[in-house]
Formats: C-alpha cells, sequence, structure tokens
C-alpha cells in the first residue's frame, strides 16, 4: 500500500499539473478558472502533507494531555494555519475573476478565451 | 515607536477600508484619504528602526526571562534564535524606499482626487490596500506574510485597473490575474518546499539554517524552491515572460494609478529581490539567472518600445526595460552593485512617475494616446512640455541628475565585477530608450500640429504639474546628492554577502 503521504504528494503534483495544462490549453474562460482553482488546490495539499504525521493527533491541546506525549504525537500546525489563508486569498481571487468574466459575457456573448485578444 | 512599523501597512488599511464604507460621502472620503496620504510618508521618517513582532513573540534568546526556565538542550540549540511570531524589520534601506512609495502614493492619490468632483471611495480603498500591501512586502521577514500580500498587491492592481474605465481594462485585468494565478501559488509552492527542509517560513530563520549548515546548499528542493521564488519574482516585477502584460497594465491605467503601478512593480523587484540574495546568494546559478531575466526585460522592453504607436504602452515598455537595470546590479552580487541597483529602483521610481503624471497631460488635453495622431502641442503648454522633456532627460540618463548618477555607477560596478560586456549593453541601451523617447516626442510636441486635433489645455489639473515638478525637484537633489540615498542601503547588504 502506498503510503498516505506519498499519495497525496502525487496527487498534489497531479492537480498542479491538470491545472496549468488546463490554463494554457483550454479555451473556455470559466474552465480556465476551475484549472487555476487545481493548481492553488495542490499547492494547498501539498502545503497539508507537509504537516502530516502518521498516527498523530490534532494540534490542539485538551485537558488531561501530558505536555511531553502531547509534543511528541501532535502533527505540525504551521501548514495548516497556511492553508487556512492561502483557501481565503484563493477564493477572494477566483471571485473577483469570475466576477469579470460574467461581464465579459454580458458584453460579448461568449466565453471563449479569443475575446480577451486585443 | 516601534509600533509605528505596524502602523505604515494598518494604517492605509484601515484607512482603505474606511473610505469603502464612506462611498458616496465625497467630502468626508477626500479629507480623510488626503490627511492619510500626507502621514504616509510621514511615518517612516519618524519611526526608529529594529523589529517588530506580530503578537509579541520575539526570538526567545531575547527574552532572557524565558529562555532561564528552558531545559539545555534547547538553549543549547538553534531553536532560541528561531522566530515564533511574523517579524516586520525596519531599516535605513526600508525607511528610504516607504517613504518614495509614501509619496508616489500621495501624489497619486492627490492627483485622482482632484480629477472629478465626486471621488469614489472604492478606488481610493484599492489605491491604499495596494500600497499596503507593497509597504508590507518591503517590511516583512516572513515568506508566508509576503505571498499574502503578494496577493493583495495583486488583487488591488487588477481592481485598480477594473475602475478606470479605460476600452479594454476588464480583459486586461483578467489576463493580469490568470497569470497571477499561475505565478502566486508557485511563489507559494516555492515557500511551501522551504518550509519542508527548514521548517519555519521566517526568512532570518531559513538564512541562519543554511549558513550554519543545518541544510545543504545544493540539495535540490532548494534549488527547486529558488526556481519557483524566481518565477513569482518575474511576475511581480513584470521582467520576461511577463513584461507584456505588466505594460498592457500600466496602458489601461489611469495616468495617476499607472504612476503608482509601476512603482509596486519596481518596490516588488527590489524587495523580492532582496529576499531571493539572501537566501540563495551561495547559488551562482541563482545569480545568473537574475542577470539573464533583466537582460532580457531591458533588451525586449526597450525594443518593444521602439514599435509602439500608442504613447502610454511605449512608456509601459520603457518602464519594463529600465527594470533590468536594477537586476543587473543585484544579479552582480557584489556590495557596490546592489547598492546602486537599489537606488536605481528609488531613481526609476521617481522618474517613471513623472513621465506618467507627464503623458496624462496629453490625455486631458487631447484625449488621445496614439502618437500619430497627435503634434504641435508645444505651442499650447510650453511649461508641461519642458517638463516632459526634463523627465526624458533624466530616463535617459543625462547628467547631473539621479539616473545619471545610478546607470554611471552601475556600468562602473558591472566593469569592476569583471563583466565589461554588461556595461556595454547597458550604455547601448541607454541610447535607444533616449532615442525612443525623443522620437515620440518629436511626434507629440514638436511636428506640425494635425488638422482636427482638437486640443483643450486648460484641462490640465494643477495638481498634476504641481506632482510632476516636485518629482523631478527629488530627482535632481539625488542627482546632486547621491549619497543621501546610496548610503541608506549599507544595512540591508550587511549580512547579505
Amino acid at each position: 500500500m502506498i503510503p498516505v503521504q506519498l499519495a497525496s504528494f502525487f496527487t498534489a503534483a497531479a492537480l498542479i499539473l491538470i491545472g496549468i495544462i488546463g490554463v494554457f490549453f483550454i479555451d473556455n474562460l470559466i474552465k480556465k478558472v476551475i484549472a487555476l482553482s487545481f493548481i492553488s488546490d495542490g499547492v494547498n495539499l501539498f502545503l497539508v502533507t507537509l504537516g502530516y504525521k502518521p498516527g498523530g493527533i490534532v494540534y490542539i491541546y485538551m485537558p488531561g494531555m501530558s505536555s511531553s506525549w502531547f509534543a511528541q504525537n501532535a502533527s505540525y500546525p504551521l501548514p495548516f494555519a497556511l492553508v487556512l489563508t492561502s483557501i481565503v486569498i484563493g477564493a477572494s481571487t477566483l471571485a473577483v475573476m469570475l466576477a469579470i468574466i460574467i461581464i465579459l459575457y454580458h458584453r460579448h456573448g461568449s466565453l471563449s478565451s479569443k475575446i480577451l485578444e486585443d | 515607536m516601534k509600533s509605528l512599523i505596524a502602523l505604515m501597512v494598518i494604517l492605509p488599511i484601515l484607512c482603505g477600508l474606511l473610505l469603502n464604507l464612506l462611498h458616496k460621502k465625497d467630502k468626508t472620503i477626500k479629507i480623510l484619504a488626503l490627511t492619510v496620504a500626507i502621514i504616509l510618508p510621514i511615518i517612516p521618517l519618524i519611526a526608529s528602526y529594529g523589529a517588530y513582532y506580530f503578537g509579541g513573540y520575539p526570538p526567545i534568546a531575547e527574552n532572557p526571562t524565558i529562555a532561564k526556565y528552558l531545559p539545555a538542550y534547547i538553549t543549547g540549540s538553534y531553536l532560541v534564535k528561531f522566530h515564533p511570531a511574523i517579524t516586520y524589520i525596519f531599516t535605513s534601506a526600508q525607511r528610504i524606499f516607504i517613504f518614495i512609495l509614501g509619496i508616489i502614493a500621495f501624489f497619486a492619490i492627490f492627483t485622482s482626487l482632484n480629477e472629478v468632483k465626486k471621488p469614489s471611495g472604492v478606488y481610493s480603498f484599492l489605491m491604499f490596500m495596494a500600497t499596503a500591501a507593497v509597504t508590507a512586502i518591503l517590511l516583512t521577514d516572513d515568506m508566508f506574510n509576503l505571498y499574502v500580500f503578494f496577493e493583495i498587491a495583486t488583487i488591488s492592481q487588477a481592481g485598480i485597473i477594473l475602475s478606470s474605465n479605460i476600452k479594454g481594462s476588464y480583459k486586461m485585468a483578467l489576463r493580469y490575474l490568470f497569470l497571477g494565478g499561475v505565478a502566486a501559488p508557485m511563489l507559494l509552492l516555492g515557500v511551501a518546499l522551504l518550509l519542508g527542509v527548514i521548517g519555519n517560513v521566517n526568512i532570518s530563520d531559513m538564512v541562519f539554517a543554511m549558513r550554519n549548515g543545518l541544510i545543504g546548499q545544493g540539495n535540490p528542493i532548494f534549488l527547486t524552491a529558488a526556481g519557483l521564488i524566481i518565477f513569482g519574482w518575474l511576475y511581480g516585477s513584470g521582467l520576461p515572460p511577463f513584461h507584456t502584460i505588466k505594460s498592457g497594465l500600466y496602458s489601461k491605467a489611469l495616468p495617476h494609478a499607472a504612476s503608482l503601478i509601476q512603482a509596486f512593480s519596481v518596490f516588488t523587484l527590489a524587495a523580492l529581490g532582496i529576499i531571493i540574495l539572501r537566501l540563495f546568494y551561495y547559488i551562482p546559478v541563482v545569480r545568473w539567472a537574475i542577470i539573464i531575466f533583466s537582460i532580457a526585460g531591458m533588451a525586449l522592453g526597450i525594443s518593444m518600445a521602439i514599435m509602439q504607436t500608442d504613447f502610454k504602452r511605449l512608456i509601459g515598455f520603457l518602464a519594463v526595460g529600465e527594470l533590468g537595470y536594477i537586476g543587473i546590479g543585484l544579479g552582480l552580487g557584489t556590495t557596490m552593485s546592489i547598492t546602486v541597483g537599489l537606488f536605481q529602483a528609488v531613481n526609476e521610481v521617481l522618474v517613471t512617475a513623472c513621465l506618467f503624471l507627464g503623458f496624462g497631460t496629453i490625455l486631458y488635453q487631447t484625449g488621445i494616446s496614439e502618437i500619430d495622431k497627435l503634434g504641435g502641442l508645444l505651442r499650447y503648454r510650453p511649461g508641461v512640455a519642458g517638463l516632459m522633456i526634463l523627465a526624458g532627460f533624466i530616463m535617459a540618463g543625462i547628467p547631473p541628475f539621479n539616473v545619471f548618477q545610478s546607470k554611471l555607477m552601475l556600468i562602473e560596478s558591472a566593469i569592476s565585477a569583471g563583466f565589461p560586456e554588461l556595461a556595454i549593453i547597458m550604455i547601448l541601451l541607454s541610447i535607444v530608450t533616449f532615442m525612443t523617447f525623443m522620437k515620440a516626442y518629436y511626434s507629440i510636441y514638436l511636428k506640425p500640429e494635425p488638422r482636427g486635433l482638437e486640443v483643450k489645455a486648460e484641462r490640465i489639473p494643477s495638481s498634476t504639474i504641481f506632482s510632476m515638478i516636485i518629482l523631478l525637484v527629488i530627482c535632481t537633489i539625488l542627482g546632486i546628492l547621491p549619497q543621501l540615498a546610496t548610503s541608506q542601503f549599507g544595512s540591508i547588504i550587511h549580512g547579505l554577502l
């Protein structure tokens, strides 16, 4: 069986690659946005995987836990904190892009990326 | 006074949010925006140098009370030096950068508020947010914080373009966001790789870990991270392959906004460039990559400027071409070249802002940006034409102005670093820049006026002329006394090499 962490790294790489191919080779603007979200999701998955600890626990100190046991078993919290922020930023960027696409669709009646050419 | 370091970022964000809420309350917006715009360049002048820790957690080594109770295996390790909080570092180099950014932001906001009777709170909000983001990029010592503000700067710049209402601005903003949607995650992936190797995102900690042999400098993951961060740097600064989109962005912005956006590009180039040097200085291929992309930026920017028939795009490409000089200074990697590269960054921001504002005066008079359709504007406002030719001379590197000083010092540092070829390229491209500018100047101001050209010279706002004069005065002062700027960069270069 492939270890979870390794499988996650491969999935993240696949998401990033599919996203990059989609952004540059798909004509439809909405699909391009979806491809962009693939890239950012791939990077987020990579970050989450970095913080993964086999058999580890969530980094929340609960009553009754000894501090040394907690330190040995808790997963690394920094990547998760980064991913949270990254998701928020990614969502706002996608929202702006989709809003512009809606306006361009109303103006040009098309979702083809050819409308972006001068 | 160290809390003023945080205020440099927090104040424009707060002001921007308030302006957004106050949309349509015209008088309040004008007073608030102008007041904060005046304060922005003053804060870096009165703030104390040092580090500001968000959350109030300095490294354990700096807090003897905590350090005293730590087990010996921690106090004896490098862990006590690690930064547990987001850190902003303010030195004399940041002081001059943020001061100049504040001045450009003030002129942009001042001019925008003077142009319209009903100022847009949302538009001012975007300008303040972008200014705050670039200030944070200049101050931060945390790679993830840098990524966050990199994204905020991208969205804010796209928003500024969307607000310009110029034909094609929506398409340009979307294209810029699409490319940003690829470049920013690549930057984040680079940060993630460094996090995986080092275990922290604080830049000083990363540098400490590297220089103390905690990780090998030839580590392939480390090299991949360098490549990804350089990719983000190219996007943020507008060097190839992003030179076309960046110059397009300038051309779709209103003149005052273009002057501000180019300042964002230059300061992002300088700030990220310094971080790349801090992290990867000992990898020669990284410095070569910086030099190669910078030469490509100079050559492509200036050669594409020659072909332009729209003066806004022409200045946009010239601005991209000038970025290459900064990159060469950083890439050469000597104390003198880095100092001069940073000096060139300050100079370029000032003179390009002046040129964008100056070309705005042509739009006010005629509403036309195609060079072929213009001519004979000299007789309407000879004073403005004089300011324009002066700005063009400065950009080309005519003595005794600031760009002459920085370009001369760059040529000297290239020769002393053993690269006379680079010096020759820089001289040749400076000549081409001058010729390109003069050709456009002749077509707009000196050539006979075309029939049917409608000119309304009284439309030029006095705020634009005032801003241009002040910028040119600063350029002249820095030309006569370059040490005012160059002496400020020692703090950032100390410890870098």
